[in-house]
């Protein structure tokens, strides 16, 4: 097991995240499926002490994330959807800061991937589309050999064929050996990749199993993934 | 430590916070309440503190393979950083109004407060509150800027006004004494507001890193 999310528990005005845990192993995908609104977000900036618990545990590698922050971040890598740190800075500069915090940083990877997304290094995050907002965090996500990328909604905004060539990566990685954990509302990306599912709904989990366990369980016959889910999401778990 | 006060030098400070450094020379200038130089320094901080929000950089250091708590410490580094290279152009402009403008008619008829040790050490106590009031109260929620920048201007400005006050009381005048004049005393009044300056930082910075550990990003 690679990472281990336990009962966490995250309370706000209108919204409760409920005792949510699941596993992470190690060279597989993981899709992290719900609607919108549904928790995916706030369980990530859990997992990555982005937010204060009101209970629960998260942790990697055998180690809790609380006291050994540094050393596991070292061996995470994060993406999050469009967001653009440092608008007007160009990608250069913010990239020769990051990569000092990486000792495993890849100057060859860093080029490949450069390279295949078609950054150009010159320009600014606020020159970028947001598709190429989304490969710029993945980039920098990627080129420190890390052992987990954990990415929030990583294919929104992206074309078909720039979708597809991430998702080839996520299967790359997977032989790497490196554990990937993504979370989406576009169900075809799981059905194209995914190893795992953990879906979430109204804060709670639904389900952590493996996708083939899933669709056993749950699709009726002849039902594609994403009726399954959308069927699931109108009351069949909690009802 | 290194690396993330070099991403507050490199990506998170605005451009204003190191030019408003130079605002530590207008210690040089006479009949002039120098000690806003101090805050202008302050206010050149704000700006990058701005610019670093807009850029969404507190989110970006903390996923950063640090210690969340080294994030507040980079930045409190950073702003400790920029006061001590304006303190040092301020006690440059000391040692030039002690020395060789010593005799300068403009200074020594100079009706409001002189660039002396006691000014310098008043210089500290400005920056110990900007450090307290403002920086201390950012990490409270690590994106509300305008309330904890009021509250330090008017702390700010009270300070100035009982620092340019003191030396005209009755037998505080020494306060404001020019040259070498009562060194001695006026060092311990600097020694006393580098001590403040330290102390409150250091309390502010642990507090904030309390509070940063508490809020969600």
């Amino acid at each position: 097991m690679i990472a281990e999310v336990r009962n966490l528990v995250k309370r706000y005005p209108s919204f409760e995240l409920s005792e949510v845990s699941f596993c992470l192993d190690s060279g597989r995908i993981t899709g992290f499926i719900g609607r919108n609104g549904a928790g995916k977000t706030t369980t990530i900036k859990a997992m990555l002490n982005l937010i204060h618990l009101d209970g629960g545990t998260v942790s990697f590698f055998g180690k809790p994330l609380a006291g050994n922050e540094a050393e596991i971040k070292k061996l995470i890598g994060y993406s999050t959807g469009t967001v653009s740190w440092y608008p007007r800075k160009k990608i250069r500069d913010i990239v020769d800061i990051v990569k000092r915090f990486y000792e495993t940083w890849d100057e060859e990877i860093y080029r490949r991937y450069l390279d295949l997304f078609g950054l150009d290094e010159t320009k600014t995050p606020l020159e970028l589309s947001e598709g190429m907002k989304v490969k710029l965090n993945l980039l920098l996500a990627l080129s420190h050999r890390c052992k987990v990328l954990i990415l929030d909604e990583p294919t929104s905004g992206l074309d078909p064929f720039s979708r597809n060539e991430i998702l080839e990566i996520f299967s790359k990685l997977k032989k790497e050996g490196v554990s990937v954990f993504f979370s989406t509302h576009i169900i075809s990306d799981i059905e194209k990749c995914a190893d795992d599912i953990v879906y979430i709904s109204k804060g709670k989990i639904g389900a952590a199993m493996p996708l083939e366990d899933f669709v056993h369980q749950y699709s009726r016959e002849g039902e594609s993934l994403e009726d399954t889910m959308l069927r699931l999401e109108g009351g069949a778990f909690h009802a | 430590m290194h690396n993330i006060l070099l991403k507050e030098m490199k990506l998170s400070a605005s451009i204003l916070s190191y030019l408003f450094i130079l605002f530590g020379l207008m210690f040089l200038i006479p009949g002039y309440p120098i000690l806003c130089g101090a805050f202008f320094v302050a206010l050149g901080i704000f700006q990058g503190f701005q610019t670093a929000r807009e850029a969404n950089d507190i989110v970006f250091s903390a996923l950063l393979p640090i210690a969340k708590e080294d994030v507040v410490k980079g930045r409190y580094l950073f702003v400790c950083l920029i006061e001590g290279c304006a303190l040092i152009l301020m006690a440059l402009a000391v040692i030039l109004r002690m020395t060789v403008f010593s005799r300068s008619s403009v200074y020594a008829d100079n009706a409001l407060m002189n660039a002396n040790l006691f000014a310098l050490g008043a210089a500290c106590v400005i920056f110990a509150l900007f450090n307290r009031i403002f920086v201390g109260g950012f990490f409270r929620t690590a994106y509300k800027l305008g309330r904890p920048f009021v509250l330090f201007i008017i702390a700010a400005f009270l300070a100035i006004a009982v620092a340019e006050t003191l030396h005209h009381v009755p037998g505080l005048e020494w306060l404001n004494a020019f040259g070498t004049d009562y060194f001695a005393k006026q060092l311990i009044l600097f020694l006393i507001g580098v001590i403040i300056f330290l102390g409150t930082t250091i309390l502010s910075c642990r507090n904030a890193c309390k509070h940063f550990e508490q809020i969600d990003l």
